[in-house]
């Protein structure tokens, strides 16, 4: 990686010009459609932030008649995100469909084989019970290993927590992830059918430590985010006036029937921290000027560090073209 | 099974066929960190785990499974051997 100039790395690093970016971002849009000879973009409106602001830069880039929005929830959605996601299609005055997919995921089998793996960790769980995975906390403050931690609560004041082993995880996760391919098989039913574009919505934090789901959210035409940090997603989302119940709503997987954050769920930090840090680590900034800027310990931010190589390392194979011979 | 080599040697051959060929890492040290080799991911963590827990016979709480008891050859090994001597009381 190339050397650092410390000029560069300051606590505003992440701060961009808001009009020129819209600009570029609308710019590569409009090109992408145009060389996939395509007449439009589609894109699943989750109800969260960054779906939000790619479709307001879809419409920016193409016009609202040319962007169609998908509401794909399912019987573990948040229900807040249906309503939430049809706001933010309003707001845009962007023609859109809902489509409930609970039925494609029970005949898939995704909540009946996924129970059957939480109850290899806990035999008296049953689909009353919320569930939720999440990573330790704190990442900065303590060394810990990423160890996935399974948590049912039957509503009644009884939780229980139980570190997962390698074939439950796996289990949770291959029936889990089921829900984000199936959301990709709608969007290109629509995308087909309309000679639209599937827009994607993963954003740089999301990409380089491989937090999105190899051919379900990660299988789309366009990445138009994958290059902003999160926070910078909030920046152009304030800019572009996003709906605010969207914006204060902390960002979810919204995956698991007990509500976990993306931070619980994955990153163990909070954004603006993470962002700076991974920066930082992207950049090749000498760790002590990572100390002096942002606050920290250097044992902390190698932690971080560590973390992100860990992470980046182990879902190389995710943003790569599958290995041939071609 | 006893003694130091012998627990090192076979977590070392664990290590050796499970994580070094597929991550292209030629050798591993005794003090070499699993996790700044980047060696061992969140799945990789729960492998070793159930491994150690397995070969050894020993339970492995969650607190423990911190980098000061598992992240080198020799960290994992001294924190097999405890919990081994406690087993044995």
């Amino acid at each position: 990686m190339k050397g650092f100039d410390m000029t560069e790395f300051h606590k505003d690093v992440l701060k961009i010009d808001c009009e020129a970016e819209i600009d570029r971002i609308s710019e590569f849009i409009n090109e992408q459609v145009r060389l996939m000879r395509r007449e439009g973009a589609v894109i699943g409106l989750s109800g969260g932030i960054d779906s939000a602001l790619a479709s307001e830069l879809c419409v920016k880039a193409l016009g609202r008649e040319k962007v169609f929005g998908l509401v794909l929830p399912e019987k573990e959605s948040n229900i807040v995100s249906k309503v939430f996601a049809t706001k933010q299609a309003q707001k845009l005055g962007i023609e859109t469909e809902t489509v409930d997919i609970t039925p494609a995921l029970e005949g898939l089998g995704t909540y009946k084989r996924r129970d059957e793996f939480v109850k290899q960790t806990f035999p008296e769980y049953d689909p009353s019970c919320r569930i939720k995975i999440t990573l330790p906390p704190d990442l900065l403050e303590r060394d810990a290993f990423n160890i996935f931690t399974l948590t049912i609560d039957d509503g009644k004041g009884n939780q229980k927590s139980e570190r997962l082993n390698k074939s439950v995880l796996n289990g949770i996760v291959a029936a889990s992830n089921t829900k984000q391919r199936t959301r990709m098989v709608c969007l290109y039913y629509y995308a087909e059918k309309m000679n639209y574009i599937v827009c994607g919505t993963t954003n740089r934090s999301e990409v380089v430590q491989g937090f999105f789901v190899k051919y379900g959210d990660g299988g789309v035409d366009i990445e138009p985010l994958a290059h902003l940090y999160k926070i910078q997603v909030y920046q152009l989302s304030e800019y572009l006036g996003v709906v605010k119940e969207i914006i204060n709503r902390p960002p979810s997987p919204d995956t698991y029937t007990y509500e976990v954050s993306d931070e619980e769920f994955f990153f163990r930090m909070p954004f603006d921290m993470l962002d700076h840090l991974l920066y930082a680590w992207e950049n090749d900034v000498p760790v002590d000027d990572v100390c002096s800027v942002m606050g920290l310990k250097e044992d902390q931010v190698m932690r971080a560090f560590r973390d992100f190589n860990s992470k980046a390392k182990s879902t190389e194979h995710s943003r790569n073209m599958p290995p041939s011979l071609f | 099974m006893s003694s130091q080599n012998n627990v090192k040697g076979i977590v070392k051959q664990f290590i050796t066929d499970n994580y070094l060929v597929a991550s292209g890492v030629d050798g591993i040290g005794d003090n070499d960190s699993f996790m700044e080799m980047g060696l061992i991911d969140s799945t990789g963590i729960l492998e070793l785990l159930e491994f150690v827990e397995e070969a050894f016979t020993i339970k492995v709480d969650d607190e423990e499974v911190i980098p000061d008891n598992l992240d080198s050859l020799e960290r994992l090994t001294l924190f097999i051997e405890r919990k081994m001597k406690h087993a044995d009381r």
